[in-house]
């Protein structure tokens, strides 16, 4: 069965590109697989999946190919809004914003969008994405999906999905030898590592660290990775007297990203509010046996309660989170092999293709098959007289069929 | 307790199944129970068809039976297994292979288009939710239990059962081997033909049934008389026949269980089987209770030949193997699946 691959790749720089160089080999020893390539014709294949992302400039192609030949969405994060945005007024489509804000919220919607237009209304996906996620429009075109959280399930069935849904996790990477870095070190050494901008509540993260460093003063910080463009970290640490303490990386490639995570004693992973999405740079700590802090929030809550400490986003965030580092630095050896054993469980990398597999296969064949079954058990029906055949429907939707 | 055994039951088609089914069913009545076999008559072809048949079960409704509770129910078979029953116990001989690790080999029935792989997953996913609300699943031979673990990441507990109740004796050897199963292209009976030929003195028996007869008959002419097929037999004459072969060939592919070593080994014969026979290697083992061949002719050949040069090593061997198959009892496992 041939599958039509639709995805940022390397050297694209995103998480769903690291995916997906992580993915499509184990996926090609299960499938044929052609990868679709941006501004080529769309090629032939028994079911397309499409990754999708809320960056209109890696996806909004995608996104186009979708509409055209319906398929497997894989959901990386449930808000869509700045993507929707860009396929749509960025390409001078107003009143196709105005249909997707329609599609998700009525008229009020699209009486938001209309305040968007006309500049009368800060940009919504800049401002207050996660209240207006705009999934709608894309989920109307899944003919199944791929999440990798329940909470975007929930919240894809929330939007109004009804098709078939996979729950798959985030494929951990086959573990080589790290060699640590050694140019980084601190007692503990916190790392942290991604985009760093407000959702990442680096402010918290930064003042909790300053708390931390009174009680340990050989404590540091490595912040690793791009800042946002209004998102000044060096003014924030000059006001924090954290000059010292917090070591600053910009982008790290990636073999230079595991040496350094090699080296940190715990890795922070916070987020607030979060689009749904899931952290490649989690599980990447969690591959290293790191012990790991993350928010109380969306995938990041279903990680397991032994594996990671959560850290509730409320007014005590800042203190419960000074207290999962210390936490965290002094019991990583318990907190690192329950992580270990996490990942090997429940994200290698042959069960997550395995599952790709078996979706993508239910996915193209799925309606056949239930129609065959269909078709027989409503003859049978009609035959005895049975018009309200809602026991059989149960019953088949209880082992997966006609769902 | 009134107990529903469940097991599907192809019509015209008798084998280990349904003697383990029916066996089952006496001994949970000799328990004191109420037992009683359901079956639904099972075909698995053409292709979605095999999902009409776990729909029938489905709708099948054994929470009770003329007013009164069934207590449990113990389903051994696909598609038997997805009945549903706030009780249910699955003791698995197997799923159904042909979604599993028969595919993509000479022995599956989908191939590659798209409605054959969704049939292939949609029986998956029907093993997983049937399999998954049973209070417990036990699997009947260690590599049941792989496969279970394998492909849906289901533990089961592994609990043989005893083979059929026979007069089973020991005798002296007369110098043939036997094959006892249904004559079905992945028992691989041709393997001991081919044997056959490699070595002139060895006589084979061949008893059972089945759709790959007429190519094994074929197979075995121009053999002077060496290999004979007798049909199916008795009760009486199989342990006859048990008692006086010399060893038993069993190899079939990837066998789940097979009650045959089992059978052989209470009437002190050794047994012949193959490397990648499954089942049987959990009680077969090499040069202890049998001889674990390459799954080549030749091999078989050599092991055959060993055992009629070196018959006191042979009924050594078989003894070595009844004391395996006495300690699988039926009480035990009644115990296991009513615990």
């Amino acid at each position: 069965m041939r599958v039509a691959y639709y995805s940022p790749l390397p050297p694209s720089r995103s998480g769903v590109a690291d995916y997906s160089a992580l993915l499509l080999p184990a996926l090609r020893e299960r499938l044929d697989v052609v990868v679709a390539e941006r501004g080529r014709r769309a090629p032939a294949a028994d079911v397309a999946l499409y990754h999708v992302g809320n960056d209109p400039d890696a996806h909004g192609w995608i996104v186009d190919a979708l509409r055209e030949r319906p398929g497997v969405v894989v959901l990386h994060e449930f808000v869509l809004h700045h993507l929707v945005a860009g396929i749509t007024i960025g390409r001078g489509n107003g009143r196709g914003y105005l249909d997707a804000m329609e599609r998700d919220l009525g008229v009020a919607g699209r009486l938001l969008g209309l305040g968007v237009l006309d500049n009368l209304l800060p940009l919504l996906w800049e401002t207050q994405p996660e209240r207006f996620p705009l999934a709608g429009s894309v989920l109307d075109h899944a003919r199944g999906l791929v999440v990798h959280s329940d909470y975007v399930g929930e919240r894809a069935r929330g939007a109004g999905y009804g098709g078939r849904l996979w729950r798959i996790p985030h494929p951990a990477w086959p573990m080589g030898e790290v060699t640590r870095a050694t140019d980084v070190g601190g007692d503990p050494l916190v790392g942290c590592f991604g985009f760093l901008n407000m959702n990442k509540r680096i402010p918290q993260l930064l003042e909790a660290f300053a708390a931390l460093r009174r009680d340990r003063p050989g404590a540091r910080l490595l912040l690793a990775g791009a800042a946002g463009e209004r998102f000044d970290v060096q003014r924030r640490l000059e006001r924090l007297g954290l000059d010292d303490g917090v070591e600053r990386l910009d982008y790290v490639p990636e073999d230079r990203m595991w040496s350094l995570m090699a080296a940190c004693d715990v890795l922070v992973n916070l987020r607030y509010p979060t689009m749904g999405e899931t952290s490649g740079s989690v599980i990447r700590g969690l591959s290293l046996g790191k012990p790991l802090v993350v928010s109380d929030v969306g995938w990041f809550a279903e990680l397991p309660d032994d594996v990671v400490l959560k850290v509730p986003v409320d007014e005590y965030e800042v203190d419960v989170l000074l207290a999962a580092l210390a936490v965290a630095a002094d019991h990583g050896a318990e907190l690192g092999s329950a992580a270990r054993a996490y990942v090997a469980r429940e994200h290698d990398l042959g069960r997550v293709a395995d599952a790709y597999a078996s979706s993508l296969e239910l996915a193209a064949g799925g309606d056949a098959v239930d129609e065959q079954v269909l078709l027989r058990v409503a003859g049978a029906a009609s035959e005895i007289g049975l018009t309200d055949v809602s026991l059989v429907a149960a019953r088949l939707r209880e082992v997966g069929l006609g769902a | 307790m009134r107990v529903a055994v469940c097991a599907p039951q192809v019509p015209f088609v008798r084998g280990g199944a349904e003697l383990m089914a029916e066996d089952l069913v006496a001994a949970v009545r000799d328990r004191g129970h109420e037992a009683e076999l359901v079956t639904i008559p099972f075909k698995w072809y053409p292709g979605t068809r095999v999902l009409d048949q776990a729909l029938l079960w489905r709708l099948a409704d054994l929470t009770e039976s003329d007013g009164r509770p069934i207590d449990r129910v113990i389903a051994t078979k696909f598609p038997a297994y997805c009945v549903r029953h706030p009780n249910k116990v699955a003791w698995v001989l197997h799923q159904f292979r042909q979604a599993y690790d028969y595919d993509g080999t000479d022995l599956g029935q989908f191939g590659d288009s798209a409605i054959d792989r969704a049939t292939v997953r949609a029986v998956r996913r029907l093993d997983d939710v049937a399999l998954g609300e049973a209070r417990k699943v036990f699997a009947t031979s260690r590599n049941v239990a792989d496969r279970l673990r394998r492909f849906n990441g289901i533990d089961a507990q592994v609990l043989p059962h005893p083979p059929q109740s026979l007069p089973y004796r020991e005798a002296e050897p007369e110098g043939f081997v036997l094959s006892v199963n249904r004559l079905d292209r992945a028992k691989r009976i041709d393997l001991l033909i081919d044997a056959a030929k490699h070595e002139p003195a060895l006589r084979v028996v061949i008893t059972g049934e089945g759709p790959d007869r007429e190519r094994l008959e074929r197979l075995a002419a121009g053999l002077n008389g060496q290999v004979t097929f007798v049909g199916s037999v008795g009760g009486d004459e199989l342990a006859d026949l048990y008692a006086r072969s010399l060893a038993v060939f069993y190899a079939p592919v990837d066998e789940d269980f097979g009650m045959v070593p089992y059978e052989a080994f209470l009437s002190g014969k050794p047994v012949v089987t193959a490397a990648d026979s499954g089942g049987p290697l959990e009680v077969v083992r090499d040069r202890e209770t049998g001889i674990v061949a390459a799954p080549q002719a030749e091999s078989v050949a050599q092991a055959c030949a060993y055992l009629a040069a070196h018959v006191d090593e042979a009924k050594a061997w078989g003894r070595a193997g009844r004391d395996v198959a006495r300690r699988v009892t039926w009480d035990a496992c009644v115990d296991a699946l009513l615990g």
